[in-house]
């Protein structure tokens, strides 16, 4: 890493060298770096679960019309936020590939040590969506653009449009049909089938429901882009949410 | 300065005591729960109100095929299920219902499940006052035992527990597999089936975020940065170099996301969006009307005897004597000793053999009406928390009574109304 103290840092006379102050740059940048990491971890993890909840835990709810609205909306929240703080403070490009990395680590670890190693529900049953190459497209069209605004529109479009073709090379592979008893099920209900939920009946799941059947069997591109037209709402909103959030108040020391 | 020093320890020292405490009391709260933990035995049934267990879902002849299983093994759990025509007001009805196991996780696997004829992986519709067959084929997975319920969930209305036997598994989980056929002929393993690959895909692009950030933190890091921009020189920050870096990214990551799209559309080239729906029409079981008629006339709850009193009007239009021999409700069974003889396999906690009396025990002859008084006294009534019922909002019993003639022939009926509760030991009906 490299650090320069040419805009005037406080280095003053506090340090015994440049090198000692460097050092202590850089050892704060990390620290800063892992507890930034950690904080948005969980506060996404518990945003995302809550919002996103059983489409993002299981396989069989992974479907073709409200998963792909519900989930990029959801996500779009913290992305934003952390764009805006990220971008506004540092002119870093990293903000929504850091939260949708934080979040699939945060997954990762519950799906495996929680779903897998204490219930023992099988990954394929509940890996969660992929979603950092919407991250990379998001901090790249802000910083190519270097606005907000356009980042909205076009970023958050674009984050609705990208989230079902990046999971489908996952997904694809349980959609294959099958067969039991004469009812005809793809891999992925069948896999919600065997492996039992006590508390996830067949009902709840949200498969297609509604009334959007006039595009026929091509639903997804509709949800795609009404989710990016939500998304680059939401964006417009959680920018400034972060962005308040990343605010430093200070009292002054006569008041206190 | 000195006071300031001694001010300062005297906070230190305060602090010290405070975290000392807190520990202190963990330590205490680890100690005395920590000891008295024991492994979950069901699944939830006993804390759902009484009312809700007695009055929704009456079970029974619930078996299940074996007790004692090898990984890969398979069982059977049948049975049938009343839905009881007093349903309660406060719980949906269960026109959508989905038939379940309670289970601590997939430890047996659902294979099939059937309600009389038709295959249900999806949901179905029951009508309330018919009777249902069903049965669920399972398969054991993880080695250990596990307590094994039937359950029926009721869109709106939550699970609603069956009985529930003691299941043990041995062998291991690694030993474990689920073959299925897909309809193009290949045969698949369901149980690791995709797993390499989501990890592969998932690693791939979390691996490529992680490079991603720790570029750009690597050059200027956070605090630099925060410098530059709060000197008006954020615009330095992002030159043309590194937006041509940026681009280049970009391009790279919506070519593979084409690459991989497009080689999972060449390798799955036919599939299908998922499956749902709703079956209705499923039909009850279908034997002949009961020859018997069971009118309520009042009952009573003895909460410190744990005993319900019910005083029924029994009409038996059928051509044998019958006997009264079983009162079954939320699962529990209790049998007149008088009748049966031998004790039925069924899991001792949810079996009162001798838990039922009636007040005149000869044989009720064709045609003919009698009054009777039913006693139904065991603790298991109250183990199970039936006896909650004189607390809930709607202190109505349901269940069923089977009647027994001499050839062997039983002969169902339903029985539920308000009951009063009594609070102390000795008060009449």
């Amino acid at each position: 890493m490299s650090a320069s103290t040419e805009t005037g840092s406080p280095a003053g006379k506090t340090w015994k060298s440049k090198e000692e102050f460097l050092g202590c740059v850089i050892l704060t940048d990390w620290i800063l770096l892992v507890i930034l990491f950690a904080v948005l971890l969980g506060s996404f993890h518990i945003h995302y679960m809550l919002l996103a909840g059983d489409w993002d835990f299981w396989i069989d709810f992974k479907d073709r019309r409200m998963w792909p609205t519900v989930t990029p909306i959801v996500a779009m929240c913290f992305a934003a936020a952390a764009q805006s703080f990220f971008w506004t403070r540092f002119r870093l490009p990293i903000g929504a590939t850091t939260v949708v990395l934080a979040l699939l680590i945060g997954e990762w670890i519950n799906r495996y040590d929680n779903f897998w190693g204490w219930t023992f529900f099988p990954i394929n049953l509940v890996f969660p969506s992929a979603l950092i190459p919407m991250g990379f497209w998001l901090d790249i069209v802000l910083m190519i653009s270097g606005s907000w605004l356009v980042t909205a529109l076009l970023g958050g479009l674009g984050w609705g449009l990208l989230f079902y073709p990046i999971n489908w090379p996952v997904l694809a592979q349980y959609h294959q049909a099958t067969e039991i008893d004469g009812v005809l099920l793809t891999l992925a209900d069948l896999i919600g089938f065997n492996y039992v939920r006590t508390g996830t009946p067949e009902y709840i799941r949200m498969v297609e429901r509604g009334t959007l059947r006039t595009f026929g069997k091509d639903v997804v591109p509709v949800a795609a882009f009404f989710s990016g037209f939500i998304s680059m709402l939401v964006y417009f909103l959680w920018w400034n949410m972060g962005k308040w959030f990343s605010t430093t108040k200070y009292i002054e020391i006569e008041e206190v | 300065m000195k006071s300031l020093n001694l001010r300062s320890m005297a906070k230190g020292a305060t602090a010290r005591v405070v975290r000392l405490w807190i520990f202190g009391l963990a330590v205490a709260g680890a100690l005395t729960t920590l000891p008295a933990a024991t492994p979950a035995a069901a699944h939830g049934e006993r804390s759902q109100q009484a009312f809700l267990r007695m009055r929704t879902l009456n079970w029974y002849d619930v078996k299940w095929s074996k007790t004692e299983l090898n990984v890969n093994d398979e069982m059977e759990l049948t049975g049938k299920v009343h839905v009881f025509s007093g349903w309660p007001q406060a719980v949906a009805r269960p026109g959508e219902s989905f038939l379940n196991v309670g289970e601590p996780g997939p430890v047996l696997i659902r294979k099939s499940a059937f309600v009389g004829e038709v295959p249900v992986p999806r949901t179905f519709s029951m009508d309330v006052g018919k009777d249902y067959e069903y049965k669920i084929v399972l398969k054991a997975r993880r080695q250990g035992r596990y307590h094994v319920h039937v359950q029926i969930n009721v869109k709106d209305g939550g699970p609603i527990v069956g009985p529930g036997q003691w299941i043990t598994i041995k062998g291991d989980m690694k030993d474990f597999t689920n073959p299925v056929t897909l309809l193009e002929g290949s045969t698949i393993d369901l149980e690791t089936y995709g797993i390499t690959w989501t990890y592969i895909y998932h690693f791939f692009w979390m691996a490529a975020a992680t490079a991603w950030i720790l570029y750009w933190f690597m050059t200027k890091g956070i605090i630099v940065r925060y410098w530059q921009v709060k000197a008006g020189k954020g615009r330095e920050l992002i030159g043309q170099d590194e937006k041509r870096i940026g681009a280049i990214t970009l391009a790279a990551v919506l070519l593979a996301v084409l690459v991989f799209y497009a080689a999972a559309n060449r390798e799955f080239p036919r599939t299908l969006p998922m499956q749902a729906g709703l079956l209705t029409g499923i039909s009850p079981i279908d034997e002949p009307r009961s020859t018997v008629a069971v009118q309520f006339k009042g009952g009573s709850y003895t909460v410190p005897g744990r005993e319900l009193r019910i005083r029924a009007k029994v009409t038996n239009n059928g051509k044998e004597p019958i006997r009264l021999g079983e009162f079954t409700s939320a699962g529990l069974r209790f049998l007149n000793p008088e009748v049966f003889t031998t004790r039925p396999d069924f899991p001792d906690y949810l079996l009162a053999d001798r838990g039922l009396s009636v007040s005149d025990l000869n044989p009720i002859a064709p045609g003919e009406t009698r009054d009777l008084e039913v006693i139904v006294q065991d603790a298991r009534f109250d183990i199970e928390r039936l006896s909650d019922l004189a607390y809930d909002t709607d202190s109505q019993f349901g269940g069923l009574l089977f009647f027994f003639s001499p050839s062997g022939e039983r002969q169902r009926a339903e029985i539920g109304g308000p009951v009063i509760p009594k609070f102390q030991a000795g008060a009449s009906l």
